[in-house]
């Protein structure tokens, strides 16, 4: 558990809210603007990235209970557990070395997006019946016009949609990476593994 | 506690007065009663004789009902297109044209929304009538940890900014030509000059924010105390305890009948 | 009572010192201001002395740094917030960010040491008064402006009844008079405390009024320590580029054109410089 401590020095504390807000404010407008993404993971995958995997996870499970516990946009509390895992995988892809160039990012990204599809599906299909009111109900709608039950159809909006939107969400937070000084990064735990 | 980004109101009421955790205690058991309890309508049951007197005790009936209709109205309605006439199996009820709604949909649509009907509602209520800083200041006083509150309040403190912020670089964006709208490939193109820039801002200030809260002992070691005393009435712990037998109560009743 | 002994330091990853061989003895309750051009080492130097260098910032430290009878590097973080108070430039980035109102602000400080309740509500009454922000106190601080809400850190700091203050250019949000009112508090009180206060600031004027002790600082090493009225109007400061108060500029210039006799001592203040002038007219 030294690690854990490690993870969470004071500066790690003070990103997160950072992160969390980040989160909120990008993931919330393009939720109005009715974009086909999501974009509300990537202060949570920044923070995994840089602090840790307990870290990143910790900033993803608070981010949605925060969005849903304030009444900004309650659909999102019960998915918390999947920006936890987000969170988590974030940190140990960087820990793999796996965030380090661009196109390393981007299938970290479609991996991560196919696994958080995998786990959003059976929370979206109980607790919403396939449906959260975001852009991306068109999609479910469709899988359903072909026949699909719930679960299936909402993993394949899940399948179609979370991929691309998390390999946006990895590339984006590597460029941000690349574009912060040494100094600063040097103050994470895991800052300097990306070069 | 104007432009907060929690829609917490203050209000001089009974339900405001009671201890946070209680009202914790309380979202969590109608949380548990709103997934678990069996029945079509049920849901729709407890927010008339849960939700709704309550927000009338907490004096906020206006607000809750103000901020619920937008996020479920158009719930009810895609799932209703989704599961009543777009799913091509079932018994046809009803047919206008091409569309028909079918029995099992129409049912699935009927249970859906008063699901989510119930959750948003619970959620709404308990951002209306609890203070996040109380709320989390109890918490840390029954072992949660010091960083763990300091991150949740900050964060609400912060979203209300960097919304502005996010508002005033699309705002600068549009000016500049940035198109939002048309092809898939424009908008993707447009969220780049959005995101990176109020990223890397807002990021340049940690370092010192951390030194800041350093230089006020943040990590000193011992007890805190609180300048804010919490008041809890003697018959709410008692309470909350009743209040939870509600759960394994309404895994019962779903076990049972459902 | 602050000493540095020797001390030389370095920003981790960097090759340049930040810090240079620099040796000096600060007596308690003195009102030090430390000068100097930009990057010359003086926010380094407040770092230094609040322990925040190495704890917070590590790189390389020798030589030795002790405050309130304590050596920073031997202590924990912990210990040295509670003797050195930091009041920083950028007052947007010192409020907590977890406080609804300013009364609650003030006291964040008091809450992670602990301090009775009762007690805690004394220091902050005292504080606010002290800095002007009494009648804000039921304000959010994310209403404040940045004078607002430079008081308000000044007025947090105090409360944790530090034995020495260092502020870091504290008037670059405050108008003139808010300045005044602040240096002049903190005076009052370094004088009836006993309090060592070190001012980091580049508004000379402000220097020259307020402090005992003037440290001129370039490249991290100490080039010029004195009373004000002496360093502030010697060459060391135009040398190192800086700056210099209006009233030795205006008297540099006269001088220059012939019409301030060459024996004349500077003036470094508005007093000084109305009586040297009038004194020299033809």
């Amino acid at each position: 558990m030294n690690s854990l401590r490690k993870e969470f020095n004071t500066t790690t504390l003070v990103l997160i809210p950072v992160a969390i807000a980040i989160n909120i404010a990008i993931g919330h407008t393009i939720y109005i603007l009715k974009l086909p993404f999501y974009l509300d993971s990537i202060g949570t995958i920044l923070v995994g990235v840089l602090a840790g995997p307990w870290a990143g996870a910790l900033t993803g499970l608070l981010s949605n209970l925060i969005w849903g516990f304030t009444g900004l946009n309650p659909a999102y509390a019960p998915f918390a557990a999947v920006a936890a895992v987000i969170g988590m995988l974030a940190g140990l892809a960087a820990q793999a070395g796996w965030v380090s160039s661009w196109w390393k990012a981007l299938i970290t990204g479609l991996v991560v997006g196919v696994i958080s599809a995998a786990v959003s599906a059976p929370i979206s299909a109980y607790v919403f019946g396939g449906v959260t009111g975001s852009g991306n109900d068109a999609l479910v709608a469709m899988f359903r016009s072909f026949g699909a039950s719930v679960l299936p159809a909402s993993f394949a909006q899940g399948a179609l949609t979370d991929p691309v939107d998390k390999a946006i969400s990895f590339v984006l937070v590597w460029l941000i990476i690349m574009a912060l000084p040494m100094r600063f990064r040097a103050r994470f735990p895991q800052g300097q593994m990306q070069t | 506690m104007s432009e907060q980004f929690s829609i917490f109101q203050s209000r001089p009421s009974r339900l405001h007065a009671l201890h946070p955790v209680t009202k914790l205690v309380l979202t969590f058991c109608l949380l548990a009663a709103a997934l678990l309890l069996p029945g079509l309508w049920t849901n729709y049951l407890l927010f008339a004789l849960a939700i709704l007197p309550l927000a009338t005790l907490g004096q906020v009936t206006g607000p809750l009902l103000r901020a619920v209709w937008p996020t479920v109205l158009p719930f009810a309605i895609s799932v209703f297109l989704i599961q009543g006439i777009i799913y091509p199996h079932g018994t046809p009820l009803f047919s206008l044209g091409p569309l028909t709604l079918k029995r099992e949909g129409l049912l699935l649509a009927i249970s859906g929304t008063g699901r989510i009907l119930m959750v948003v509602s619970n959620f709404i209520l308990f951002a209306l009538i609890t203070r996040p800083d109380t709320l989390m200041l109890s918490l840390v006083q029954r072992g949660v940890p010091g960083g763990l509150a300091y991150i949740v309040v900050a964060s609400i403190q912060l979203v209300p900014r960097f919304r502005a912020r996010a508002a005033a670089i699309l705002d600068a964006q549009h000016a500049r030509g940035l198109e939002t709208t048309g092809s898939l490939r424009r908008r993707l193109s447009a969220i780049v000059p959005l995101v990176v820039p109020l990223i890397l801002s807002s990021l340049v200030d940690v370092e010192e924010r951390a030194l800041a809260i350093e230089a006020r002992a943040f990590n000193h070691p011992g007890p805190k105390t609180s300048l804010i005393e919490i008041t809890e009435a003697g018959w709410e712990r008692p309470a909350r305890w009743l209040l939870l037998l509600t759960v394994p109560v309404s895994l019962g009743l779903r076990l049972w009948l459902g | 009572m602050l000493t540095l002994d020797h001390v030389t330091y370095r920003y981790p990853n960097t090759e340049r010192p930040a810090l240079r061989d620099l040796s000096l003895t600060i007596p308690a309750g003195q009102f030090c201001a430390v000068v100097g051009a930009n990057g010359a080492g003086k926010s380094t130097l407040a770092y230094t002395l609040a322990g925040f260098v190495p704890h917070f910032y590590h790189g390389t430290l020798t030589g030795a740094v002790t405050v309130a009878g304590l050596n920073t590097a031997s202590v924990t973080l912990a210990d040295l917030v509670r003797r050195v108070g930091l009041v920083f430039q950028n007052p947007y980035n010192q409020i907590s960010g977890t406080k609804f109102t300013v009364r609650e602000e003030v006291a964040f400080g008091l809450e992670n040491l602990g301090v009775p309740r009762a007690e805690m509500l004394e220091r902050i009454a005292a504080t606010m008064q002290l800095t002007g922000i009494a009648a804000l106190a039921e304000r959010s601080p994310l209403t404040l402006s940045g004078g607002q809400m430079q008081r308000v850190a000044l007025a947090s700091v105090l409360a944790m009844q530090p034995q020495v203050l260092v502020l870091d250019e504290p008037a670059s949000q405050l108008d003139p008079i808010g300045t005044r009112e602040v240096l002049a508090a903190v005076q009052a009180l370094a004088a009836s405390r006993r309090i060592t206060v070190v001012l980091i600031e580049h508004k000379l004027e402000w220097v020259a009024a307020f402090a005992d002790r003037v440290l001129v600082l370039a490249d991290g090493a100490l080039v010029a320590d004195g009373p004000p009225a002496e360093v502030l109007a010697s060459d060391v400061l135009l040398t190192h580029a800086a700056g210099q108060t209006r009233y030795t500029q205006a008297a540099r210039l006269a001088r220059a054109q012939g019409g301030w006799p060459a024996n004349q001592p500077l003036p470094v203040t508005l007093p000084q410089a109305v009586a040297a002038f009038q004194a020299a007219r033809p």
